[in-house]
């Protein structure tokens, strides 16, 4: 046998990298907070099989005309299946809560203040303006949007970005309680909320995903594909006449969509250009920027409780985010510890929806501002 | 430096901007509630109910018997939660008759294979 066809033999061994061994470690993590923690498991796992897949030796999955680079080419690169996954979040996201409680609107926009914050602190770590602006979208605690303007500003952090944005996500119910605790009293925690007690009308319902895109596309014209996505998928769900679309963008489109995204995203994580310094940064990075946030909307809260003569509970505050509906759980769970029978989930639902819509606000502007100065 | 100038302009304008425009989607979420007839969550005892007392009895009011149903209610959660044997359905003895946490039991003694995290 020639020597020529042993090296191909062991091609595979010997193209093995100490890059490729900690991706697989990076990976196994991965797994095993979607497998054994349930974290997120339906991103996670494309997530983290994409990352394998790619940090094969000599992997044919990635490169021209591999089946992870075609994915990824076919919709992470041209936006497209973070806009088709916002139509199935649209379609299983009920806005009932926050359309009976407008004011909650407010506290999703207390709830993106993480993200102008990081960006600061990122253009003080010397990345550059477009990079910092990427960094801190993942404040918006919503991968979609993350995908969406970092693909825009800085590709070449994708992947980095979008494993924080995820994972933080799935991680809102062990980073949020201690930053509940730590600024609320427990008097404030125990405040019982009134419900709004008003029924929403069906025309309500089916206005304000048209009003919402009309608004948000007209003034900020850069938040319109994902802002009109996600009130189209609204539209579809209110509208109670199109049940086969509502049923499909809700499961088969965003379940394929996920899949695809997942397994594209992972396809970024290789070994060699992912294992950096900046890569820890941008961990870092995120969980302050997550921190920012809840901290934010807390003190928003509590901002309102002090307008409302102390009837309004500050931990409300922390579901002015976009992980729906975990931070709404992680609220009504935290207050429950303290007081059995208080019940603000309703309110902590219409905050958190609150949040969704003003992650994607928050993810236009950003892009309107860094995109438009020529970041 | 300039950088960071760059930095303060975005983040004072984004979140000036964004608290902006929800701030007018709440304006206008008001405004579309103020429009709607009021409607209302119905009240758990419908007015116009009459409810007599019994022959040689004060009468009762509504929300006294309103407050009775509810204790009787969660004396009733109370002790099918403490599985008492007041609660039963099934005669003792039979198969179906087992408290909560007997019925727990065995369910997990029935099964073949148990999950690490429980």
């Amino acid at each position: 046998m020639s020597p020529g066809a042993i090296d191909q033999l062991l091609a595979g061994i010997t193209g093995l990298t100490w890059q490729s061994i900690v991706m697989f470690a990076v990976a196994g993590v991965l797994l095993y907070l979607a497998i054994a923690r349930d974290y997120e498991p339906l991103l996670l796992v494309p997530i983290a099989s994409g990352a394998i897949l790619a940090n094969l030796p000599l992997s044919p999955v990635v490169g021209e005309d591999g089946l992870l680079s075609i994915l990824y080419a076919a919709g992470v690169e041209n936006e497209l299946f973070p806009v088709l996954i916002f139509i199935g979040i649209g379609a299983m996201t009920d806005f009932g809560p926050l359309l009976e409680n407008p004011r909650l609107v407010l506290l999703g926009a207390a709830g993106q203040f993480g993200i102008f914050g990081v960006l600061l602190v990122a253009l003080l770590l010397g990345f550059t303006r477009a990079e910092s602006a990427s960094i801190g979208v993942i404040g918006a605690i919503d991968g979609p949007t993350s995908i969406y303007v970092s693909g825009q500003l800085a590709p070449h952090l994708l992947g980095p970005i979008t494993v924080a944005a995820y994972s933080y996500m799935a991680l809102v119910p062990v980073i949020l309680p201690p930053i509940m605790r730590a600024l609320t009293s427990q008097s404030e925690r125990r405040i019982r909320m009134q419900p709004a007690g008003r029924v929403v009308s069906r025309r309500t319902r089916i206005l304000f995903p048209i009003g919402t895109t009309l608004l948000v596309g007209t003034l900020v014209p850069f938040a319109t594909p994902l802002v009109g996505s996600l009130m189209l998928g609204n539209l579809l769900r209110e509208s109670q006449v199109v049940q086969r679309l509502t049923g499909a963008a809700s499961n088969e489109l965003a379940n394929v969509v996920t899949l695809f995204l997942g397994l594209a995203i992972g396809s970024t994580m290789i070994g060699t250009s992912f294992l950096a310094a900046s890569t820890l940064a941008i961990l870092a990075l995120g969980i302050l920027a997550f921190g920012l946030d809840a901290a934010a909307g807390i003190v928003f809260a509590k901002l309102l409780n002090r307008a409302s003569g102390g009837t309004f509970n500050p931990l409300i505050g922390a579901a002015g985010i976009s992980a729906f509906p975990m931070a709404a759980r992680v609220v009504q769970r935290v207050a429950q510890t303290e007081d059995f029978e208080n019940f603000p989930l309703m309110h902590a639902m219409g905050a958190n929806a609150a949040g969704q819509v003003a992650s994607t606000v928050a993810g236009g502007v950003l892009l309107a501002l860094v995109a438009g100065a020529g970041g | 430096m300039d950088d960071l100038a760059f930095g303060v302009q975005v983040s004072a304008l984004g979140l000036g901007l964004v608290f902006g425009l929800l701030a007018f989607l709440w304006l206008l979420l008001t405004l579309a509630s103020r429009l709607e007839p009021r409607q209302r969550v119905a009240e758990v005892a419908p007015a116009g109910i009459e409810i007599r007392a019994a022959d040689g009895e004060a009468e009762i009011e509504p929300t006294l018997v309103a407050a009775i149903a509810v204790a009787v209610s969660q004396h009733v959660e109370l002790r099918r939660r403490q599985a008492a044997p007041a609660m039963r359905t099934y005669w003792p003895g039979s198969l179906m008759f087992a408290s909560r946490w007997v019925a727990a039991g065995r369910m997990r003694q029935s099964q073949s294979w148990r999950r690490r995290r429980s």
